[in-house]
């Protein structure tokens, strides 16, 4: 109960009829880096708001610190926050944009100075103080925007998207520098964002969300290796799915008949034979071997329908049996071309059944 | 038709120079009768034959000014100008806020409507509003004029307000509430200093409107709320051709004043500081 940052209680929003958050429950420890993750229209961005207070919840608490706030305001919450869009005050300078949250707690001038310029040195922006936002670049707007929500050693930090409106490259870099920063300031932070490849390298856990629902909560980790549903296996990561039925059942794998194609898959103990299945494989985990290659299990005889060289990659669609279709990523040192008849294979341990 | 080819041709090759031809003749448009009302004012015997007066003068400031009671006319022109400003920017930030921020259904007809007395002709509008002030008993009262002034001056305040409260980033006012702003905080500290050129070109706007309207001054003035345009216009009534030059010149300073401040003082990015990129 203590190490919880931030608890979100049933929290229940309603937009007219359109349900943002539908009945979430989640606890943020203090000191990690939880990353909210969903496309858009998921309620990520609402639930966020129920943190800061800019979006008073239908029904449900939320708990900052082992405090109840949800009926104080914003202003009162003790919480720095970054914006996609930067949100910096346009008629004032570097300096008084970062010294403004000090300025607003009344604190003596020489120690505000001191605070903004510590901050400004953690950025590497102290030579820009007298700058306006508009003469700074976005990545340099964003690292002011950052220093703005810490500069008064906030409980929590709150990121929506703040990534979102850099080009790739910068993306990539601030992606280092942010989580950087929050490791050394050991501070409890909220992501969020809709890009999956930002939240795996980014966070301590990530709640997946969809439709106002938590999907799952996991390390990036568990994410990515065991997702619970075919939402989250879908959105995370590239992902071949293959509804098939059980056919047998045998010390903890089952023989799964996917468009007639005989698949051997992980089973638990209640696997029944007849029962439908939905496995998933990544594309990256998919073996293709050479036309005469002597593995056995499910290996099956393809055809390559499709390719796509992707530079440090090359993306097969492979045509197994007659309908069913692969996806299959390899680095690229055995090439095959459109129409070689190849094998794959398909490692056990990699095709993971979600329920059907 | 060789000819008329060779005329089109010559024509293209010299289209650049062309340019500038327009431009000199375009601001002998402007600037000339402007230049003759100067010469005017300050020329004794001139009747615009020769390239310039023969004798200079300020004979015609001084008849200005004694005869027609300038300083009391200017008087009334300021007071009913800062009322019609005051009125206009009053009724400009409620509504350039509602136009500028809120969802309304028919927000185009509305604003449509707002902006119908500076469509139809003022000298039919301000038959109207005559009418009305004869009963009314605001006919020749400072209050009047100036409400009539308002119905073509809070249409600009409008325009100019809600394009600057629709400019004003709701994320950056959430940034101000997350930053520990309490609402009055945020409008001293933020809302304000970002309306506040705004604001000022608004009243700038309204000033000079008022300042220069004449056909409804025309229509609601009477002895006491005399304007200098309207006077202006007797003047010239009266036959004194280098009096009401002198008057016109009288007449164009503050608006040039104005045209300055807005130049050098108000410009928005000076206000705001730095706004501006590099």
């Amino acid at each position: 109960m203590t190490d919880n940052m931030i608890e979100l209680h049933d929290i229940t929003k309603l937009y007219g009829r359109i349900v943002a958050n539908d009945n979430i429950n989640l606890n943020i420890h203090r000191g990690e880096l939880m990353t909210l993750l969903g496309p858009s229209g998921c309620g990520k961005t609402t639930a966020l708001r129920c943190i800061t207070g800019q979006v008073t919840p239908d029904e449900g608490r939320v708990f900052i610190d082992g405090v109840d706030v949800t009926d104080v305001p914003t202003h009162n919450r003790e919480l720095g926050m970054v914006f996609q869009n930067f949100a910096l005050f346009p008629h004032m300078t570097v300096f008084d944009n970062v010294g403004f949250p000090l300025m607003i707690r009344d604190m003596p001038k020489p120690r505000r100075r001191e605070m903004v310029m510590d901050t400004l040195r953690l950025i590497r922006m102290e030579t820009y103080a007298e700058h306006y936002p508009r003469q700074l670049s976005g990545g340099q707007q964003q690292r002011v925007g950052l220093a703005r929500a810490l500069v008064y050693h906030p409980k929590v930090l709150l990121l929506d998207e703040p990534l979102s409106n850099l080009d790739a490259k910068l993306r990539e870099e601030m992606r280092f520098e942010i989580r950087d920063l929050i490791n050394r300031l050991g501070i409890t932070a909220v992501y969020v964002t809709h890009d999956q490849a930002e939240a795996l390298a980014m966070s301590d856990r990530v709640a997946v969300m969809n439709a106002g629902q938590i999907e799952q909560v996991g390390t990036p980790d568990e994410i990515y290796e065991c997702p619970r549903s075919k939402f989250v296996a879908d959105f995370i990561g590239l992902s071949n799915f293959m509804l098939g039925t059980v056919a047998s059942v045998e010390s903890g794998r089952a023989a799964l008949s996917v468009d007639r194609v005989q698949l051997m898959v992980p089973a638990d103990e209640g696997t029944r034979a007849g029962e439908d299945q939905l496995v998933f494989i990544r594309p990256n985990d998919i073996e293709l071997l050479p036309a005469d290659s002597d593995q056995v299990q499910n290996v099956f005889d393809g055809t390559i329908s499709k390719l796509t060289y992707l530079g440090d990659k090359i993306d097969y669609r492979v045509l197994v049996g007659e309908a069913l279709e692969v996806r299959v990523q390899t680095d690229g040192k055995v090439r095959f071309s459109k129409g070689d008849r190849v094998k794959v294979r398909l490692p056990m341990t990699h095709c993971r059944v979600i329920s059907a | 038709m060789t000819v008329l080819r060779q005329y089109l041709q010559a024509l293209w090759r010299a289209r650049k120079s062309l340019v500038y031809v327009f431009l000199l003749c375009f601001s002998l448009l402007i600037y000339m009768p402007f230049l003759m009302i100067l010469l005017k004012s300050v020329g004794r015997g001139w009747f615009g034959r020769l390239w310039l007066p023969p004798e200079l003068t300020t004979h015609w400031y001084r008849f200005a000014v004694e005869v027609t009671n300038i300083p009391e006319i200017s008087k009334n022109t300021l007071i009913i100008a800062g009322l019609a400003v005051i009125m206009s920017t009053l009724i400009g930030i409620p509504t350039g806020w509602a136009f500028g921020r809120r969802k309304i259904p028919g927000k185009e007809l509305l604003m449509s409507m707002i902006l119908l007395p500076r469509m139809i002709p003022p000298i039919a509008y301000g038959l109207g509003v005559a009418q009305i002030f004869y009963r009314t008993h605001l006919i020749n009262t400072h209050f009047g004029v100036a409400l009539a002034h308002v119905a073509v001056c809070a249409p600009y305040a409008i325009l100019v307000l809600s394009t600057t409260f629709e400019g004003l980033d709701e994320r950056v006012l959430e940034a101000s509430a997350v930053c520990g702003a309490n609402p009055w905080r945020t409008f001293l500290h933020v809302i304000v200093p970002l309306i506040l050129p705004g604001i000022l070109s608004s009243m700038i706007f309204t000033f000079t409107t008022s300042y220069n309207e004449f056909t409804l001054t025309l229509m609601t003035y009477g002895k006491d709320t005399v304007t200098l345009p309207v006077r202006t216009y007797i003047a010239l009534g009266e036959g004194y051709w280098e009096v009401t030059s002198a008057m016109s010149i009288l007449l164009v300073i503050p608006s040039l004043l104005v045209l300055f401040l807005i130049q050098r003082q108000v410009a928005p990015e000076k206000l705001v500081g730095g706004f501006k990129g590099v």
